[in-house]
């Protein structure tokens, strides 16, 4: 299966799905005037890589801000994962948020608790 | 489109059990399950909208703390503006301050060369018995000195906050033009 790779704008987040190593990376801002158009693709992708997954799945998101329907679509990536897991596939999800982003934290901590995924909760210095 | 298309599959659901219930004929058995799917679809949406509602709230928290520290930066940005231009006029009063005294001094000497090689002899031969009008001559210059300093000052200081204006009137005609030529752009 081909990786995923989406340059990230001033507006979307950088993609960068290894299909082989499982690590499926989302980095930056995501405000895109299109939500459908920006995140079909990524969850066209999920959605034939649950057959495919390697043994064990890493998705590292850092995300600086993000809009209402892009948490919609972030839902919808966690339960792509979910659907993984229940393969017999080990699932971690690693969030990533900038140490005095309190907000960007306990958004991860809310997707822990709905998405009922292994999340680990990452804080990083601001650069 | 794209609002439609976030909950797609959420409409096709809603749309499933339309069609369900403009079926003439369903078993119990049958009405059961598709209840049971409603409902449990109906709990998802439910769970959906309260976490997406909270993250929203949440950031939109973060979006106005970030607005609040951008606001109080432009205050300090501005301060620091007014600082500047503050010590911008000072140094530019000071540098023609010393330019118009300079001037005045040249003029004083000049004014007193005058008064030593032309006007004196000419008051010497005119009043012989009174000594003292060259003497009040020099004086009167001398007076002189102080308020001419002053006037050269506010002259060249007048001149220079003219000449600061008509920049300033030339570099917003620049940047409304830029404006314009975006405004333009982003019409095409």
């Amino acid at each position: 299966m081909d990786n995923l790779q989406i340059d990230g704008t001033r507006q979307t987040p950088e993609i960068s799905f290894n299909a082989e190593s499982g690590i499926l990376k989302l980095d930056g801002r995501s405000i895109p005037e299109n939500t459908f158009e920006f995140f079909t693709p990524v969850l066209n992708w999920l959605d034939e890589y649950v057959s495919s997954a390697p043994d064990k799945v890493v998705a590292k998101i850092n995300l600086e801000y993000f809009n209402t329907s892009s948490s919609k679509y972030i839902l919808e990536i966690l339960k792509r994962l979910k659907v993984i897991l229940g393969e017999g596939k080990d699932v971690l999800v690693e969030w990533y948020y900038e140490e005095d982003d309190e907000e960007m934290m306990e958004t991860g901590e809310d997707y822990e608790d709905v998405s009922g995924l292994p999340f680990e909760i990452i804080s990083f210095e601001e650069e | 489109m794209s609002n439609q298309s976030i909950y797609q599959n959420e409409l096709d659901n809603l749309d499933q059990s339309k069609k369900f219930l403009q079926r003439e004929n369903y078993s119990q058995m049958e009405m059961q399950l598709e209840f049971k799917k409603l409902v449990e679809n109906y709990e998802e949406l439910i769970d959906q909208v309260k976490i997406i509602t909270k993250i929203s709230d949440r950031l939109q928290k973060k979006l106005n703390k970030t607005n609040d520290a951008l606001e109080s930066s432009n205050v300090q940005l501005a301060d620091l503006n007014n600082q500047l231009n503050k010590t911008i006029d000072q140094l530019t009063e000071a540098k023609i301050g010393r330019k118009a005294g300079t001037i005045v001094m040249f003029l004083a000497i000049g004014l007193f060369i005058i008064s030593e090689v032309i006007l004196e002899p000419i008051i010497d031969k005119a009043f012989v018995d009174q000594k003292y009008v060259g003497l009040a001559l020099k004086l009167v210059v001398a007076i002189l000195i102080k308020p001419g300093e002053d006037f050269a000052n506010n002259y060249m200081l007048k001149k220079a906050r003219k000449q600061q204006m008509k920049e300033q009137k030339e570099k917003m005609a620049i940047e409304d033009s830029k404006k314009k030529k975006k405004k333009k752009r982003k019409v095409l």
